[in-house]
């Protein structure tokens, strides 16, 4: 039963890796942002990113 | 044809007779096979195969203080065979000062013979005599018998402590024998007697749920506490079994790497330098080119690499479908610092920064690129790499930890339930020579090495 | 094959054998022991009343050995400080004699072998070898008869203690020594469970199917 059951576990990995490898899966954090207007390419200062900060180290060592 | 005459040997009925200490009824449900017999009234033990019933000894002790959980006279299947419970011993050993006991029931058919039931904190055994002998190793540390082995487990002088029914051997309180179980879940092999002059039996670990389902009794049976020498383990039958489809699984991960690393386009499709002024008030952003990205939907690699020394440099970057208006947006930071101090000299950070776009569906696209730093700092040079389709490695470090983590808690949860089984065993630890026995050994050397730290 | 007839001379009740080799038998009317010569019988003693004993094989049951067919005719009891057993005496259908031993329903079959080497003495635990098998000595036994029923190969009325020494080997085979003659006789067979020997005809026993 277990070895049934981890086989077709082990299975289902190896088929979501295959999948993720193809569709080419990410771990990095991405946003999508739909209907960016054709303007952006003449005025590209029209684009405000959403996540327009920026986290940034200020502290030395 | 038959030679029959009037009546055969022995009258077929069963004997009802008087205890000669009290006076009460007895009952010999067993008949001539009965040698012991034990007044339920008085508690006297009696030579069931003396027609008066001698009395061999007498105690002050109640017949009812230690009843049996399977009544006497009670019936039940074992086996696809009709069993009558007809006697009920209590023995005892004691191991470093510490007394245990356990049950035994003696189990009567008139054809089939006998049988034992054995009962220890809530796990039951089926047992029966051997008529055939197993073969011990030399040193005594295993039998083998039909094939299988056996592990030396326990061996204990058992006292007889209390009876009560009828039993087709000899029988005293107060008895002693030498006793040695040799286990192989869900099996036991048991030598009972000293020196030459031994009984081995062999018991089937048997679920009280299942006894009482049998013997149609009521209530509960007791709840088992603890692992019992030989009770079946739920999970170490299968770690070999789960390491083998695991080494399996994990081989197959090589060809699938090699398939995804050759067939990945690894394409570039960008590869620009460009310059921030950190003192410029004008727009910082831009947009590239237009560029295809063909295949199918995959992932886009950005490799961004600037000069920063002791600096930063922050990228709000946007991969802009131009037809269809999907932007993927995100930002990477790039610094770098660096220096000397009483520890020696130390880095953080890095010049490069890799990030992958995940799913992005073939089409033409463009970048818009937002640099971002402190200001007037000069200028940073930075360039942007692009690559389409690239195969990724450490989706098959994850797909490998994926497979080796239920083996590993499988494996766990094994070793925690033989620990616990041989733990009651005269070795306390499972024996150094099976495959949880090293881990066991290992993980405690690993546990005494942490200790002496 | 013919069994022959004969008269019990004590009480004239008819006795018939089964078997061509009975030595002895007994009368069912009249529990006189009878021995068989070669022109009539002859009556050697006179047994009670069985002992109680709750053996579910009697005389006339029938079974199966390894393919072999049989039926039980004779039995002798035994006793001892510790219990008693039954040798039922087996008529093989095809003429041959066997035995089937019932210790407190523990089930052998046994068949004499011709043994030149038996021991003296024998010690718990020393080993033979037979027939290219080997044996352990299990138990020894000081047991006299306590009763004899029906037909039996020899003829057996001595109610002295007799050692009888039982061998179990690393399967079921079994044997038995027994010391009631000189030179000792031995049997060998295999320790049975009582489904595989397919018994009809047995005793019953009130209060189970």
């Amino acid at each position: 039963m277990i070895r049934s059951l981890f086989l077709i576990y082990g299975l289902a990995v190896l088929a979501l890796l295959s999948f993720a490898e193809y569709r080419g899966w990410s771990l990095d954090r991405v946003n999508q942002v739909p209907n960016v207007p054709k303007s952006v390419r003449d005025n590209p200062g029209s684009y405000r990113s959403v996540y327009g900060f920026y986290h940034h180290y200020t502290g030395g060592k | 044809m038959s030679t029959m005459g009037p009546g055969s040997a022995g009258a077929p009925r069963v004997e009802s007779l008087n205890c000669p200490n009290c006076g009460a009824s007895l009952t010999l449900r067993s008949r001539a096979n009965a040698i012991t017999a034990v007044c339920e009234s008085c508690h006297s033990v009696l030579d069931a195969r003396d027609p008066k019933l001698k009395v061999l000894q007498t105690f002050a002790a109640k017949a009812s203080e230690d009843p049996p959980l399977i009544p006497m006279g009670s019936r039940g299947a074992i086996r696809g065979t009709e069993y009558e419970a007809i006697g009920f011993q209590r023995r005892t050993i004691e191991v470093e000062g510490i007394h245990y006991s356990w049950h035994e029931y003696v189990l009567f058919n008139p054809a089939k013979g006998f049988r034992y039931l054995t009962e220890y904190d809530g796990h039951w055994n089926d047992v029966s005599i051997l008529r055939s002998l197993p073969d011990l190793s030399p040193g005594g540390a295993t039998l083998a018998y039909l094939h299988e082995t056996y592990r030396h487990f326990q061996t204990a002088d058992a006292v007889t402590s209390f009876v009560l029914g009828e039993f087709p051997w000899r029988v005293r309180v107060g008895e002693m024998v030498h006793v040695s179980d040799y286990v192989s879940p869900p099996r036991v092999i048991s030598s009972e007697g000293t020196g030459n002059e031994v009984t081995w039996s062999i018991g089937e670990y048997l679920s009280g749920g299942d006894l009482w389902k049998a013997f149609k009794l009521e209530g509960e049976p007791p709840p088992p506490i603890g692992v019992y020498e030989n009770q079946p383990s739920p999970m170490s039958a299968n770690v070999t079994v789960v390491w083998v489809t695991a080494a399996v699984l994990l081989m197959m991960l090589v060809p699938l790497m090699v398939l995804f690393f050759s067939t990945a386009r690894d394409e570039q499709v960008l590869e620009q330098t460009y310059q921030f002024d950190t003192s410029s008030r004008e727009e910082a952003s831009f947009v590239t080119d237009i560029f295809p990205l063909k295949g199918h939907t995959s992932d886009v690699e950005l490799a961004t690499s600037a000069n920063v020394n002791n600096s930063w440099i922050y990228l709000n970057y946007a991969l802009i479908n131009e037809d269809t208006g999907q932007a993927y947006d995100f930002g990477r930071e790039v610094s770098y610092y660096h220096g000397v101090d009483s520890d020696g000299s130390w880095s953080e950070g890095s010049s490069t920064d890799t990030v992958t776009v995940p799913s992005v569906p073939p089409g033409n696209y463009y970048l818009r690129i937002e640099p971002e730093s402190d200001p007037n700092r000069g200028i940073i040079t930075y360039t942007v790499r692009m690559k389409r389709d690239v195969p990724q490695a450490s989706f098959f470090g994850l797909a490998a930890l994926a497979l080796l983590v239920p083996a590993c808690l499988i494996t766990w949860r094994s070793l925690t339930f033989e620990h616990l089984r041989w733990a009651e065993s005269d070795y306390g630890s499972p024996p150094s020579d099976t495959f949880l026995g090293t881990v066991q050994g290992m993980v405690d050397s690993a546990k005494k090495s942490g200790d002496d730290e | 094959m013919t069994q022959p007839t004969a008269n019990c001379p004590n009480c004239g009740a008819k006795i018939t054998f089964r078997w061509s080799g009975s030595v002895q038998t007994t009368c069912d009317y009249c529990k006189s022991v009878l021995v068989r010569t070669d022109v009539d019988l002859k009556k050697i003693g006179q047994i009670a009343d069985l002992p109680p004993d709750a053996s579910p094989i009697r005389i006339g049951t029938e079974g199966v050995y390894r393919q072999r067919g049989f039926v039980a005719i004779g039995r002798i009891l035994y006793a001892y400080d510790q219990g008693s057993w039954n040798e039922w005496h087996l008529m093989m259908n095809d003429g041959a004699s066997g035995w089937l031993s019932d210790a407190q329903l523990d089930y052998a079959v046994t068949f004499a072998a011709a043994e030149s080497k038996l021991p003296r003495e024998c010690r718990v635990g020393q080993q033979y070898a037979w027939d290219g098998q080997t044996y352990t000595v299990s138990t020894i036994t000081k047991a006299h008869f306590s009763g004899v029923e029906g037909e039996l190969p020899f003829q057996y009325w001595d109610k002295s203690d007799v050692v009888f020494v039982d061998l179990m080997s690393h399967d079921t085979r079994f044997a038995t020594i027994d010391y009631s003659e000189d030179p000792p006789l031995l049997f060998v067979g295999e320790a049975v469970e009582f489904d595989s020997l397919k018994l009809k005809n047995l005793r019953s026993f009130e209060g189970w199917e």
